[in-house]
């Protein structure tokens, strides 16, 4: 029996060893990666000067045309991530800052995630590779609910988020592999047209939000112009009644709701294809020179 | 509580160190530990369903002693046939009671009656056709006397209830487990590591193989429509290996778990995809469904003995039994049928026991031919797969229909954000050192042990599939 207990521990150390050596790896693949996402793209940079930022989840990423911007002289980049609610923007937004970005606009997209104050576990997974590297990462979670077990277990963080940032995605970091996520000013245009869409908004409504709260302040405290938007749905959404409740709990949302409502502009209900997506950073952009979103 | 679980992580060490350092240790204190330990693991599931297991093991217990004692013969076929109507009974109500009434009632709605069936809502009890089985043999085995029926109530619960075997076999017979219950264990270092290694491998073809295989199988099964013919042809093969690695990494760890408490079970897998010919799978796939079905199905109808005609007839019975077996659909039906006619061939032609020797392989034609007849079997084997694994017939068909029509052989790019050739490379792999393998229990064993097990850890740690969790496809049936 002591031959097997010493077998047993042996084995013990191997998981172990295993798991510290692993984690050394995958940490020190990502920390060198930088074109696989815009989470990395913010830890790998710095001092980076924009006037307009656009945050938000996959309707940011798929609605905003940073280069209409560019093209006008202003500068612009979209960080929205697909997947991402508010709290995961807000962390972005403090990296950001962290890494000594200066931001004169952000325009956010709040619209479907004020329905909730969830969170993305998709999203997380992607920062959870810095949660060693970056303070502001770990403070971030400290209170997630499996913080400890994330931070203390050696390689648990990669075994609990395997398909975001196991294996695949680690050889594709290590191997250089570029994705597309960082093209085009970091939109990503949707093409083709939807038929039969239908996006059921009936049991929605909007509520306070903490993380978007958090941006608000942290936009404040570092003079950040922030203008929360909400954007077209199609049409058979029937989303008039909440997002004109928005209004009720944050007034200073602007509503864009209705601007787009030609279901030929769609890829599926909530995003907008190419045409769409073009058609509505026009409206944004000529409102923004136009001044109409007031500090 | 599956044993790819955290849960099971924690249990077996505790169920292990109880067993073998109990004060005054005794072949009686150690079956109670694990009957006890057996029926928590069991409760784990469904507790309500505990009393089924407990009265099934009453009933086989008694009927057995009651067999045994009979003095006339109709008293014994009276007391079997009790016994085995109760037990097919309760299977019937809770696996198959619903797929009959549907049936039924499809068949009455063809010929323009209309009806009203009363469908039932039953949980399936996990593990059920296994300890049935597992009972019904022990009842035919004392009705045959090939056996003395058991007198020890303990042991007899531990041979029905036993945890590693409980929910998805291997189906194991009196003759072998009783035997090893009847007297105390002593622990035994080679058998101990051995069964670690069998666990390990076992966990890497769960969570490595099968699950990765499942998450391109369910992809593609789930959306044949917009499939072409290339990803169909992939969707069956990463369907073979999704089972095999499902099925035999359970048996392997529940083979593992066993000689860690000494007890040896049934080998339920042997390679089944490098088998020659359909003949040779089914002695090498679910072996101890496969020896059941033979041994009290097969040769009480006469098996190969007598005419053409009842050589046939016994063959599709086994088959369809054995397809009806895995479940309550008739997509299993048909999978057996397939089976049946794969078979056919070789028993008309007396070449259905050809393949029984082991192959070794050179540069000439006869390996040559191994080979391709390895291919074609394992070809075929996952043709039938295709309505093992589909909804219903109609899903079947279409699959392979658009499989046959569609024609076009460019990689997919999976709505799951995959390529094909990602999980090509993970099967070959497996398959090179299942191959180099083949003639032991698992890969791990023998020079460089330490290294291999090395690196079956890091491929559990960084391959395994854990965080879209799927159940052991067994456990329905």
């Amino acid at each position: 029996m002591k031959k097997f207990f010493v077998f047993i521990i042996k084995i013990l150390l191997v998981i172990v060893l295993s798991s510290v050596v692993l984690d050394y790896l995958y940490t020190i693949i990502y920390l060198k990666s930088s074109k696989r996402n815009k989470i990395e793209y913010v830890l790998s940079s710095k001092d980076k000067k924009f006037d307009v930022v656009f945050m938000g989840s996959s309707r940011t990423q798929n609605h905003m045309v940073a280069k209409l911007f560019n093209d006008k002289g202003i500068s612009a980049f979209n960080f929205g991530m697909s997947g991402s609610k508010l709290d995961e923007t807000a962390l972005l937004l403090k990296l950001m800052l962290e890494r000594n970005y200066k931001i004169k606009n952000i325009i956010l997209d709040v619209d479907i995630n004020l329905n909730s104050n969830s969170k993305s576990a998709g999203t997380r997974a992607l920062y959870m590779p810095y949660l060693h590297r970056s303070e502001t990462i770990s403070n971030h979670y400290k209170t997630h609910v499996s913080f400890n077990k994330l931070f203390y277990i050696p390689f648990y963080r990669y075994i609990e988020n395997d398909t975001k940032i196991g294996f695949r995605e680690v050889f594709f970091s290590l191997v250089n592999k570029k994705s597309n996520a960082l093209d085009n000013f970091g939109y990503f245009p949707l093409k083709g047209e939807s038929k039969n869409m239908s996006y059921d908004l009936s049991d929605y409504s909007p509520k306070q939000n903490f993380a978007y709260e958090e941006i608000k302040a942290i936009c404040k405290k570092n003079n950040i112009h922030l203008i929360a938007i909400a954007m077209p749905m199609c049409e058979q959404s029937e989303s008039d009644t909440y997002f004109n409740s928005i209004k009720s709990i944050y007034p200073e949302v602007y509503n864009y709701e209705n601007k787009i409502t030609d279901n030929n502009c769609f890829s599926s209900c909530g995003h907008m294809n190419v045409k769409g997506a073009t058609l509505f950073t026009e409206i944004l952009l000529n409102d923004f020179i136009q001044n109409k979103f007031q500090k | 509580m599956f044993f790819n679980s955290l849960h099971f992580a924690i249990f077996l060490p505790i169920v292990f160190l109880l067993y073998w350092f109990m004060p005054n240790k005794s072949k009686t204190s150690q079956n109670i530990i694990l009957i006890l330990a057996s029926y928590y693991f069991y409760s784990c599931w469904d507790y309500r369903f505990l009393f089924l297991l407990i009265f099934s093991t009453l009933l086989d217990y008694f009927s057995a002693i009651q067999i045994e004692n009979s003095k006339t013969q109709t008293h014994r076929k009276f007391w079997l046939w009790l016994c085995v109507s109760i037990n097919i009974g309760f299977l019937g109500i809770f696996k198959y009671y619903n797929f009959f009434i549907a049936s039924f009632t499809d068949l009455l709605n063809s010929v323009g009656f209309h009806a009203n069936p009363l469908f039932l809502k039953v949980i399936l009890p996990v593990g059920i056709s296994f300890y049935t089985f597992h009972g019904l043999s022990y009842i035919i085995d004392i009705y045959y006397n090939r056996i003395k029926a058991e007198k020890n109530f303990v042991d007899y619960s531990l041979f029905v209830s036993y945890f590693p075997l409980l929910v998805a076999g291997p189906i194991e017979r009196a003759t072998h487990l009783l035997p090893q219950l009847k007297s105390k264990r002593e622990f035994n270092f080679e058998k101990a590591k051995e069964g670690i290694y069998q666990i390990l491998w076992g966990l890497v073809k769960k969570v490595v193989i099968a699950d990765t295989c499942a998450n391109y199988a369910n992809e593609i099964f789930n959306n044949y429509n917009s499939m072409n013919s290339l990803s169909l042809i992939l969707g069956a093969v990463y369907f073979a290996f999704q089972i095999y690695g499902d099925f035999s990494g359970y048996s392997d760890i529940a083979l593992g778990t066993s000689k860690l408490f000494g007890i040896d079970l049934l080998k339920n897998f042997n390679y089944p995809y490098f088998s020659r010919d359909i003949a040779e799978f089914w002695r090498r796939w679910h072996i101890s469904l496969t020896t059941w079905f033979r041994d009290y199905l097969y040769i009480p109808l006469g098996g190969s003995k007598g005419s053409k005609w009842l050589k046939v007839r016994n063959t599709f019975i086994i088959f369809l039994v054995s397809g009806f077996w895995h479940g309550a659909n008739w997509t299993f039906i048909v999978w057996g049928f397939i089976n049946a006619l794969y078979f056919l061939p070789l028993l008309l032609s007396n070449r259905n026991r050809n393949n029984i020797d082991e192959f070794h392989l050179g540069f000439n034609f006869s390996s040559l031919r191994i080979l391709l007849n390895i291919v074609l079997t394992f070809g075929i084997t996952c043709f039938a797969w295709i309505f093992f694994r589909a909804k219903t017939i109609h899903d079947a068909i279409s699959y392979i229909k658009r499989m046959f029509t569609d024609l076009y052989f460019a990689p997919q790019y999976f709505n799951f954000e995959r390529y094909n050739y990602e999980i090509i490379i993970m099967i070959l792999l497996f398959v090179l050192v299942e191959w180099n393998n083949r003639h032991k229990i698992e890969p791990l064993s023998g020079k460089y042990s330490w290294l291999k097990l090395s690196l079956c850890i890091v491929a559990i740690i960084t391959l395994g599939i854990f965080t879209d969790y799927k159940n052991f496809i067994y456990f329905q049936f």
